[in-house]
């Protein structure tokens, strides 16, 4: 009886609604060594006695085994037990079937219910051969949960009893998307809320130590943050969970400052990782905007030299206006190796670059000490934008606890909006600045002047489209009133012989 | 050098009082915001796992939302949109 065995499968196999892909290779490995065991247990079965009629009855439903096979095994109502007990015995001898993927029997409703089934089949043939049949095929069962065990894609289980166990783990395990999910969605969660406040602490600490009374920005600035700048409104705008906004107005030189500490996104978990991975740091950027006369011919930048480099490539103004600056050998004191200098002109560069900055700041031991929060440097009063003249100082952040370190940095900004407030060019440097933005000027000018005949001519395109519109929608109206005339003269005609008639 | 003298300028209270310009926010179109990285790929995920039922798909699609929802930026009532959007 070697195939009762399968059978049993298939009828429990067709109760049961198809796994995942991990959990069908599982079955199947289960399937084939249970049908290996039952294979060479018929075999020694087979070798041992002898069967009679066994062969007329192989042919007749030979034929049928592998119809029942490919539609139904996975239909929910069970098969007859005796056409598959009897079509079954002759696939045995040929291995088991490929189109069955096996399913384990974990209803123990369904295993008891084959039993009697079976039995009777077994009748039908040799009892001795298949005397211990049942017993071996209620083993398998037990031997399937002690194989799940052994399978590494499993979970280990017991006996018989534990094959719900074993049904209730794989649930569980086939859930592990789900929950792995729902878990980084909770820790994310978490996060946000964990990032949001440090944040929100860095920037607090920053306008703390330098935006409150008495502070550098106070000092300088009439008007503080960007409310009515009264004692309750509130110094930082918070444009996300990662960008805070300082604004200052009130000074000579300058219309205003706007302050933009961009911080990394430690609200956002995955963020949170790539920057890790990415080393990104806590930045803030100084705008300030120049009054018109207040600025006169500079086009400067000062960064570390990869960062200099990049500048000189993006920024439209450096780019045209700016060259890179070969370190200065007249001996004089100058700025520390690893910056690099990019001006439009030399004589302006040195003259911003005066002693007391060199000293406190730029110089080799000066920025040794307090130069690792320093980004870059970039004045300019031709920025492509709205506003042309633009003073661009760009710091790191350091530790909320550390804010004390940015101080010599921070009186950087105000220094400089006077000194360039006041700074005036000489007349050889003017002459050398003139040439190249009166050309950018003009090429402006150009360009503005060709935007605005295109749009001309859109317009006018546009508006001849409408009048033919229009005149084909009158053409087609003056069509229909002709035709209304004509009926209306028509019936006119008719009209009068009517009035005769009824005057009769 | 070409700095001029008027060091009195600098000891003197550089504050302009008169001088004060308010806060105007720089209006940004609809057109130039940056692009919602988070939200495209949140779009995409889920569609796949739509058409081709991927499990892992539809949950990388929520967990997109998610970083796209923690990424908004108070730009004229975000909130208020999505919400209105999402109900």
């Amino acid at each position: 009886m070697a195939k009762p065995s399968s059978s049993r499968w298939l009828r429990i196999m067709s109760g049961f609604s198809s796994p995942s892909g991990d959990a069908l290779l599982f079955f199947l490995a289960i399937f084939f060594f249970v049908s290996l065991l039952t294979h060479g247990i018929s075999r020694i079965s087979v070798l041992a006695a002898e069967f009679e009629g066994f062969d007329a009855d192989d042919v007749e439903h030979e034929e049928e085994a592998n119809e029942a096979f490919d539609p139904k095994f996975l239909k929910s109502s069970p098969l007859t037990p005796t056409s598959l007990t009897q079509t079954s015995f002759p696939e045995s001898h040929h291995g088991p079937p490929p189109s069955s993927a096996a399913e384990l029997p974990t209803d123990d409703a369904s295993v008891s219910a084959e039993k009697p089934l079976a039995s009777s089949a077994f009748e039908l043939w040799d009892d001795e051969e298949f005397e211990g049949i049942p017993v071996h095929i209620a083993d398998p069962t037990s031997e399937s949960p002690s194989l799940a065990s052994e399978n590494p894609v499993g979970d280990g289980v017991g006996d018989g009893s534990a094959v719900n166990a074993s049904n209730r783990q794989w649930r569980l395990s086939s859930y592990f998307i789900e929950i792995l999910c729902i878990s980084f969605l909770i820790i994310f969660i978490i996060n946000y809320f964990i990032g949001k406040r440090q944040n929100e602490l860095i920037a607090l600490c920053w306008a703390s130590q330098f935006a409150t009374k008495d502070s550098i920005f106070d000092k300088n600035f009439s008007l503080l943050g960007t409310g009515d700048g009264k004692e309750d409104s509130p110094l930082l705008l918070k444009e996300g969970q990662d960008v805070f906004k300082f604004y200052a107005s009130g000074r000579r030189y300058c219309q205003g400052l706007i302050a933009t500490m961009e911080l990394r996104s430690r609200h956002d978990l995955i963020a949170r990782v790539m920057d890790l991975l990415l080393n990104k740091k806590d930045s803030i950027t100084f705008g300030i905007v120049m009054n018109e006369d207040a600025m006169d011919h500079v086009v400067l930048a000062i960064a570390r030299k990869k960062m200099a480099r990049s500048m000189h490539k993006d920024a439209k103004d450096l780019h045209r206006f700016a060259t890179v600056m070969a370190t200065q050998s007249s001996g004089r004191r100058w700025v520390a190796e690893e910056l690099m200098v990019v001006t439009e002109s030399k004589e302006v560069a040195g003259d911003l670059m005066t002693d007391v900055v060199i000293d406190q700041v730029f110089g080799e031991k000066a920025f040794d000490k307090f130069g690792k929060g320093f980004i870059s440097l970039h004045f300019t009063d031709q920025h492509p934008g709205s506003c042309k003249k633009l003073l661009l100082f760009k710091f790191a952040l350091p530790h909320a606890n550390n804010m004390v370190d940015l101080t010599r940095l921070i009186t950087l900004v105000p220094y400089y909006i006077d000194l360039i407030g006041r700074y005036k060019l000489s007349i050889q440097a003017r002459s050398k600045t003139e040439a190249p933005r009166a050309k950018a000027a003009q090429e402006s000018l150009k360009e503005m002047q060709s935007a605005r005949q295109e749009a001309l001519q859109k317009r006018r395109a546009e508006k001849k489209r409408l009048i033919e519109e229009a005149e084909a929608k009158l053409s087609a109206e003056a069509v229909r009133r002709k035709e209304e005339k004509e009926r209306a003269r028509q019936m006119k005609k008719l009209g009068p012989k009517v009035r005769m008639l009824r005057s009769h | 050098m070409r700095e001029t003298r008027e060091t009195s300028s600098s000891t003197a209270d550089p504050r302009q009082p008169p001088a004060v310009k308010p806060y105007a926010p720089p209006r940004i179109l609809a057109d130039e915001l940056p692009f919602d990285y988070a939200g495209f790929l949140a779009v995409i995920f889920g569609i796949t796992g739509l058409m081709f039922r991927y499990k892992i798909c539809s949950w990388l699609a929520i967990i997109f939302v998610a970083k796209s929802l923690a990424n908004m930026k108070n730009m004229e009532n975000d909130l208020r949109q999505t919400f209105s959007a999402v109900s």
